[in-house]
């Protein structure tokens, strides 16, 4: 039997969300075991016994000095390291709050100055290089159990390259856009959620960040502005996952 | 001296404490909140009121549906809508699921291993499988609730001003029905196990809850009536914590599981209400301890009265009208019961349908000055008597009691 891969899960600032969908894996966590011994992940766990590890998944933005330690921890300990949801891939709603830090601070604390060593919230790629990103808020938890077993079995993951729309289209949803005139950038966001928004007939809120590519966010926004939808609400909206300049 | 506590684990964010040593006695606990601030009040400033239920479902992820109800909630008390029975008794459900889906992790997974002295639910399983599976299987039905109401398991996006994107199908009602009735010899299993605790931290000499179990126009304590939080409630920051502090009549006071069974024992479902009359002389000690044997009693709660929901909408039939939404210049305050007490979101909005104001009190918040009153009650009659490593697995544990959401408890503001 071969050893077991050490996996580290190091939680930044964020909603809890992304280590929590691991444990939302249920029976699937358990078939993860069979391949990979978790050394780190304080939310589920009060032991902390290894500095190395095969892998490590990375969740939340960077938003203190302490987030930006622990990321140099996990990077320089570990040979391979997923910026796992879309706080770690594109700095989610905390880092699209665009403020000077020391204006935020005043505003919520009042002028104690910055005593917690509080950063601009930033995604964990902007700080280090990560060997694969996988967005979502929350990230689809199959997906991220796929890729653990890829590597567990040598298979370098793959990045998907389709917007939500395909994924809708597959789940033969109507068009929410066309058909209803809601906001929804599945056009332009990258897939991966199973459509989960126009699934309950809502449009897609862009949580994945945009999809790369060939994508043409000029045309999103010129559909959304013949349905009505101001300029400083079209910018928001591509703004708010992904700090994405339309 | 200052002994500092590693961070918190098996709790939700980042979060560690440190105990201040004078003259060979405890003489302060700190309760440090380094989770980095969010800024949720700003980010939904400015925004259209209908985005902003989706955005503040990102405050937490173990309690989205409270964020988003409870967002939902201000939002419609400003426009001055009301919803008919039947969105608020889905409403209800939703919540329902999430308590059901919280407490279940809280209690099988992050405190059943203190019970039987394993580092996590992981290692436990080896020789208590069959109580981790439970633990599964009651937190698995709380999340598919989840995906019903909230369209997702987390940071669902179905909760909407006005009723929902999608409603449920018979077909889903029909199985909540069957299994929560299945699932409730596993509830009750629950407490008997969690009713094994010690006494512990502190003891609450006052509690807040909202009016109604699960929300509520107002918020109850134990020495009066209905009152809005901007009447009783303070808050302060703190010079080493990402946290406020707030305080009910410049006193401390306890917010969660504990509370609401003790003020709202009256709107317990049947066999809830007899495992709480049963355990009635201890919850009444108020020992922070017994807010986990008040969460089992309340995964009861939540599979009888999920049972009772599915049948009244079944009986009834879901019509799935949304209410219209007109935006217009006003403000309002939501109020539910989080799985861990009290949370608030007040906004006022603008004659276009944008956030002018917004305040949002998490219950972690609420509770923060209850939890350090706590550790320093354990640290005072714990150091020198106990080895400092089992004072410290002791401190967490009280930590842990709260069911502390630190994500959540980062980002209040005053504008």
């Amino acid at each position: 039997m071969m050893d077991k891969l050490k996996l580290g899960v190091f939680e930044l600032t964020d909603c809890g969300g992304c280590a929590l969908n691991i444990l939302f894996l249920y029976e699937k966590l358990f078939d993860l075991l069979e391949f990979y011994e978790i050394t780190e992940f304080h939310m589920a766990t009060s032991l902390s016994e290894e500095n190395h590890y095969d892998v490590a998944l990375v969740t939340g933005t960077v938003s203190t000095q302490r987030d930006l330690n622990l990321l140099k921890e996990a990077r320089n300990h570990s040979e391979y390291l997923i910026a796992l949801g879309t706080c770690a891939t594109h700095g989610s709603v905390q880092g699209s709050v665009e403020l000077p830090i020391r204006e935020k601070l005043k505003a919520v604390y009042g002028d104690d100055g910055n005593p917690m060593r509080a950063l601009d919230s930033k995604p964990v790629v902007e700080y280090v290089a990560v060997d694969f990103a996988l967005p979502g808020c929350p990230y689809d938890k199959n997906e991220v159990y796929q890729v653990l077993m890829d590597i567990a079995k040598g298979i370098e993951p793959v990045r998907k390259d389709y917007p939500v729309c395909l994924e809708c289209k597959l789940n033969e949803y109507e068009c929410v856009l066309v058909k209803k005139g809601l906001p929804c950038l599945g056009p332009i966001t990258y897939g991966g959620c199973n459509a989960a928004c126009i699934r309950s007939g809502l449009g897609c809120i862009g949580c994945r960040g945009p999809l790369p590519g060939e994508v043409n966010p000029a045309s999103e926004y010129e559909i959304l502005k013949d349905l009505g939808y101001d300029d400083e609400y079209i910018i928001r909206k591509f703004k708010t996952f992904a700090r994405w300049e339309p | 001296m200052i002994i500092e506590l590693r961070e918190f684990t098996r709790v939700e964010g980042n979060g560690k404490a440190e105990i201040v040593i004078e003259d060979g006695e405890v003489k302060d606990v700190r309760l440090k909140i380094i989770e980095g601030p969010r800024f949720f009040e700003l980010l939904t400033l400015g925004r259209h009121y209908y985005d902003v239920p989706d955005l503040e479902a990102r405050i937490c992820a173990i309690c989205y549906l409270s964020h988003s109800v409870a967002s939902v909630l201000g939002i419609e008390r400003a426009f001055g809508v009301e919803v008919p029975e039947e969105i608020a008794l889905i409403r209800e459900l939703g919540l329902i699921g999430e308590l059901l889906e919280s407490h279940a992790l809280h209690l099988y997974l992050l405190v059943a291993p203190d019970v039987f002295g394993y580092p996590d639910a992981i290692r436990m399983a080896t020789k208590h499988g069959e109580l981790v599976k439970e633990g599964l299987a009651l937190k698995a039905f709380g999340n598919r609730i989840r995906v019903m109401v909230g369209g997702r398991e987390i940071h669902g996006i179905n909760v909407k001003p006005g009723g929902f994107g999608r409603y449920p199908t018979v077909e889903e009602l029909e199985r909540v029905e069957k299994e929560s009735e299945a699932l409730l010899r596993l509830a009750r299993r629950a407490v008997r196990l969690f009713a094994q605790l010690d006494p512990y931290g502190a003891q609450a000499k006052h509690f807040v809850a909202t009016d109604g179990y699960l929300w509520g126009e107002k918020l109850v304590s134990d020495e009066e009536g209905a009152f809005h939080y901007t009447e009783r409630i303070e808050e302060r920051s703190l010079v080493y914590s990402f946290a406020k502090q707030s305080l009910y009549k410049g006193e401390i006071f306890f917010v969660g599981a504990l509370p609401r069974l003790l003020l709202k024992s009256e709107m317990l479902t049947p066999a809830a209400k007899r495992l709480f009359e049963e355990h009635r002389e201890k919850l009444e000690t108020g020992y922070v301890s017994y807010n986990n044997l008040a969460q089992a009693i309340e995964l009861v709660y939540s599979l009888e009265r999920a049972n009772e929901i599915a049948k009244t909408l079944l009986d009834r039939g879901i019509e799935g009208e949304n209410v219209p939404v007109e935006p217009r210049e006003g403000e309002g305050i939501g109020y539910v019961e989080a799985p861990r007490g009290v949370l608030i979101h007040h906004y006022r909005i603008d004659a276009n349908g944008n956030v002018a104001y917004s305040n949002i009190i998490t219950p972690t918040a609420l509770n923060h000055a209850m939890m350090e009153a706590s550790l320093l009650e354990e640290a005072r009659k714990l150091y020198g008597e106990a080895e400092e490593r089992a004072m410290i697995g002791r401190l967490e544990e009280t930590v842990r009691a709260f069911d502390p959401c630190i994500s959540c408890s980062v980002h209040l503001v005053k504008l």
